[in-house]
């Protein structure tokens, strides 16, 4: 049995698998407590079955996201290494970051040293500051570590309990600044994060489960529990991602479909083309920051059942923000939600009320209620609609840089709009039709996201880099540094070598790897050409544990639409 | 998008990594490499500033507004080629549409090399992406004056023989003295056709030219000569072989130097041209041009063993220099009362003789080139090639261009003479190039037949 947790910012959704039939489900509201949520949803669909069947637990937490929007975290400062390029002057808009001197060139040289005594008047600023962790990120860190860790040293030497993360570590794509915030998010979050997984696995334990726990990531995977303290940021924004692979779970494989997550004030959106989620090409946007956390590409667009309307002139407006329930609800507004009960597209709430609410707008302006009702429905309905044109817009205009690419450009149209959360599901059809789609609700479309938590997989990712002129290969996730012993290292041995590295560090983390099942996520060779002979090649190699879920459910298999 | 924002630096970054000459080849797969690894962990594409866009392919048809490929486009040209030209046009569409303030094609492969008419690569060059551009903004967009600043180290011999007789577009390069390098062209007295005298301007510059002499040229030629021929639009053919470290060229441009380059030009479009120093200049000479067009501050970006004041000339370089500029101003000046060299005229035609390299495929080409001198319009050109293939048989071809702004009587006589051209047996090939109508057409004069590309 499977057990999936999806923590909400307004409800927690849980449910129990059973060879892929749901068996239980929960649904409560979100308290202050997240743990407490957690565990009453857990013991709620856990009320009749027999713990020792658990096999596994997955869930998703906003927990990150609260502590990063609360600013529930210590201080922490930067040591930037970003040597020539971009002015500094753009990275000291931060108060907390330190520049320090050093550089890394693109191919992992070092073309300028660092300065001791530099690094030690920065150190001694910031332990006067009371400041104990400690972000050390350079540029092109990941091309080679030695300054990072150089710095490391010196700061574990003179202040032996500080926390202190590496940019090379923690980012190991190309981009300084995402890299940088990528850094300080994980020191920021780090030890309230295990904090909070310490006492997960202590009222588990207290309840006799000892199932093996995984928590859920932005890009729709899973981390041991134990694993995922060490990037406590990539636990980020999972919420989308579990509704994302709910959905999957919950429609035909190969399915391009188009999630919408219709809540009270916003409105979540994302792709599922050909049955893969869509990873955004960009990273995570925290605090407005890009990152380097790998997240499914999702949108949230200000607009849901309960937002408030109002008239500008003769036009309607929605507005991003909710005054309480629907009128028909007995809330103070009018709201969408009036609109559909109008229309008769949702049995919530109270007929009258409803269209006294749409009488509200239609008095100023001179209409029939259900003509009020119809153009409100129509401006949701677009503004949703049109989100979802630009997100497959935006999909079709993300840059190629190989002539392959760009004349394989893809192309697809979604074929089903699946609806889920529960929350207004009137307006799903509205959108399926306008975009030319089938509308689906699944049946299990009030915990969808649960399902997804439930049915994710483990995933990870090795990176690795060689340059054979220079004669050496790094493995970026280890942040580790080897000689190329062999003089005729090729594309082969490359590959060999990541794939060995992701069993290794799978191994790590308690996973077992099917080598067979290894995808090579990314990989580019070339040749370097100097005086018109080859000196060495570059490989570029990305391997990864299979994305996907491990079933689906129900229904899930055979729809009809 | 609010109009209050400031607008934003397109940028289309395409390194084609699966495209090269040859494996070995100067403009092959690794060329911007290193480029893309400085530009990615800077995180350029993230700034506000920026904007990046995909790149769409260029359609044959514009293509064959500018060049006479012989035998078909499609010959002559890979998807990589079309992929370049149609970053450079997309662009253009939106810096014109008011989309973004300034915009930069940082693409493979090259242009500048590539003339009217095309019979293989030269200079690493098929097709020209600036003049393609050129032509699309002219035909699309009704824009009149363009002035194209070719600031590679080569002579841009393509463009310039594109736009030879053409007098609203101003067509400025600086190089390398053409005595010591690649193409060998570029001499102060080439200043165009008749009727668009000194609307070409050549800058040779000494090797070992500095950045000094080179600003020195812009604040007091270039800039002054834009002033006053105040073009609607400024295309900057953006080759990096200037640079110190370049392995093609001698001259000793720094990255500091192209930013400064950059921001007194403030081109419209800056499209990539050479450059094959490519860890020691691109990575840096390209992170300069691309934050000098956004506004941003480049005083950052140095070469690893940059040193201020490490390049120093001679006063005689100087002097040279400065006689060079003086002697082009006066030129500038007099453009618009230039005589025709009577030895030049051919009852109405005014014509000149070619004799075109393409170093790259090994082909001689030899050009009868005819301008009809007309008093209504600046007149239609005719172009004889015969270019020696090596082991096949010669290609031989007419080629007749009809500038849009083409009189009625001189579109009748440019038609007259396309078809009585497709009867004789003189040519294999006869195009007719209607700027006019924006329809090409092209003849097989072996097969008896005849194909065209239209406008939309
Ligand atoms: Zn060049
Ligand atoms: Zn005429």
């Amino acid at each position: 049995m499977y057990v999936g947790v999806d923590v909400g910012g307004t409800y927690t959704d849980a449910v129990l698998l059973k060879n892929n039939r749901v068996r239980a489900m929960a649904k409560i509201p979100t308290r202050e407590n997240l743990l407490s949520s957690l565990l009453e949803s857990i013991d709620t669909i856990l009320k009749d079955a027999d713990k020792k069947e658990i096999k596994r637990i997955v869930f998703s937490t906003t927990i990150i996201t609260n502590m990063i929007a609360g600013h529930k975290y210590d201080q922490v400062e930067l040591l930037l290494i970003p040597g020539p390029g971009l002015t500094h002057d753009y990275y000291k808009i931060k108060p907390y970051v330190h520049i320090i001197s050093g550089a890394v060139d693109y191919r992992g040289r070092v073309t300028a040293r660092l300065d001791k005594q530099e690094i030690d008047a920065a150190l001694s600023k910031i332990a006067a500051g009371g400041c104990n962790k400690v972000g050390v990120i350079g540029k092109f860190s990941p091309r080679n570590t030695s300054q990072e860790k150089r710095v490391e040293a010196i700061i574990k030497e003179k202040y032996p309990d500080w926390q202190v993360e590496l940019g090379s570590r923690v980012g190991g794509k190309l981009n300084f600044p995402r890299r940088a915030e990528t850094t300080y998010l994980t020191c920021a979050t780090r030890q309230p994060y295990r904090a909070f997984l310490d006492s997960v696995q202590q009222a588990l334990a207290e309840r006799e489960i000892n199932a093996d726990v995984f928590i859920l990531k932005a890009d729709g995977g899973t981390l041991p529990l134990k694993g995922s303290e060490e990037l406590p940021v990539e636990t980020i924004f999972s919420g989308p991602a579990a509704s994302t692979l709910g959905v999957q779970a919950l429609t035909p494989p190969g399915e391009t479909s188009v999630v919408v997550d219709i809540g009270g004030t916003t409105t979540d959106l994302a792709l599922i083309l050909s049955g893969k989620p869509l990873l955004s090409a960009k990273g995570a946007r925290v605090r407005d920051q890009l990152t380097q956390v790998r997240a499914l590409a999702v949108k949230s667009v200000p607009v849901g059942g309960d937002s408030v309307l109002e008239l500008d002139g003769n036009k309607i407006i929605i507005r991003s923000e909710r005054q309480g329930q629907a009128y028909c609800l007995g809330g103070p507004v009018p709201t969408p939600t009036d609109a559909l009960r109008v229309l008769g597209l949702t049995s919530l709430g109270d007929q009258d009320r409803a269209a006294e609410a749409m009488g509200i707008l239609g008095k100023a302006l001179g209409r029939e209620i259900k003509d009020i009702a119809a153009r409100v429905i129509d401006q949701v309905v677009e503004n949703i609609s049109a989100e979802i044109e630009k997100m497959f817009w935006e999909w079709e205009q993300e840059p190629a840089y190989r002539v392959w690419e760009v004349l394989h450009k893809h192309k697809e149209k979604p074929r089903l709009v699946v609806g889920v959360g529960g929350g207004a599901a009137g307006f799903v059809n509205k959108v399926a039709d306008r975009l030319g789609c089938s509308p689906y609700i699944p049946q299990y479309a009030a915990v969808a996201n649960a399902i997804g938590a439930a049915v994710a997989r483990p995933t990870m990712q090795v990176s690795l880099r060689a340059d054979t002129e220079q004669g050496y290969y790094i493995i970026q996730e280890e942040g580790q540094q080897e000689k190329i012993k062999d003089r005729n290292f090729n594309e082969r041995m490359a590959l060999d070598l990541a794939k060995e590295s992701l069993i290794k560090r799978a191994a790590k983390y308690g996973l077992e790897v099917d080598p067979d099942e290894i995808e090579v996520a990314s990989q580019e060779v070339f040749n370097m050409i100097r005086d018109w002979h080859t000196s060495g090649r570059l490989f570029d190699v990305t391997v990864q544990t299979p994305r996907g879920i491990t079933g689906r459910v129900g229904d899930g298999g055979d729809i009809d639409v | 998008m609010s109009k209050l924002l400031p607008k934003k630096t397109g940028l289309i970054f395409f390194p084609a990594f699966d495209w090269a000459i040859s494996p070995t080849h100067p403009e092959r797969e690794e060329r911007l490499l290193y480029t893309r690894d400085q530009i990615f962990e800077e995180g350029i594409m993230d700034l506000p500033q920026i904007e990046e866009y995909s790149p769409s392919l260029a359609l044959i048809h514009d293509l064959a507004r500018t060049h006479f490929c012989v035998p078909r486009v499609e010959d002559q040209i890979t998807e990589a080629h079309l992929i370049a030209a149609g970053a450079a046009i997309l662009l253009a569409d939106k810096i014109v549409q008011g989309e973004i303030k300034n915009g930069f094609a940082l693409v493979r492969p090259p242009g500048h090399h590539a003339m009217r008419v095309v019979h293989g690569n030269r200079g690493f060059c098929n097709i020209n992406n600036e003049a393609i551009m050129v032509e699309y903004l002219r035909a699309r967009h009704k824009i009149k004056r363009i002035a194209i600043i070719d600031t590679d180290v080569h002579h841009g011999d393509g463009t310039q023989d594109i736009f030879w007789h053409d007098p609203d577009v101003l067509f400025i390069s600086f190089h390398q003295d053409g005595r010591t390098l690649y193409p060998g062209t570029g001499f102060t007295y080439e200043l165009g056709g008749p009727r668009a005298y000194a609307r070409t301007i050549n800058i040779p510059l000494p090797p070992g030219t500095t950045d000094d002499s080179l600003l020195y040229v812009v604040d007091n030629l270039i800039l002054p000569v834009l002033a006053d021929f105040k073009p609607d639009f400024i295309v900057n053919s953006a080759g990096q072989d200037n640079h110190y470290t370049d392995p093609l060229g001698s001259m000793r441009i720094t990255a500091q130097g192209y930013a400064k380059l950059t921001e007194k030009l403030r081109p419209d479009l800056a499209v990539l041209e050479g450059g094959y120093a490519i860890e020691t200049a691109l990575p840096y000479v390209n992170m300069s041009i691309i934050l000098a067009l956004a506004g941003l501050d480049y005083s950052g970006v140095k070469e690893p063993d940059y040193l201020p004041g490490r390049f120093k000339e001679t006063p005689e370089h100087k002097d040279q220099v400065r006689r060079i500029v003086q002697e082009l101003r006066q030129r500038w000046e007099t453009r618009d009362n230039a005589p025709i060299e009577k030895r030049d005229v051919n009852g109405n035609y005014y014509q000149r003789k070619k004799h075109i390299f393409y170093d790259t495929d090994y082909i001689e080409e030899n050009q009868l080139e005819k301008l009809r001198l007309c008093d209504c319009c600046p007149g239609y050109l005719i172009i004889d090639t015969k270019a020696n293939l090596g082991f096949n048989r010669p290609a031989t071809a007419l080629c007749i261009s009809v500038p849009a702004a083409a009189c009625p009587k001189c579109r009748a006589e440019a038609g007259d003479v396309f078809q009585q051209s497709k009867k004789t047996s003189q040519y294999r090939n006869v195009y007719l190039q209607d700027k006019h109508s924006d329809t090409f057409y092209g003849y097989d004069c072996e097969k008896s037949r005849e194909w065209l590309t239209e406008g939309r």
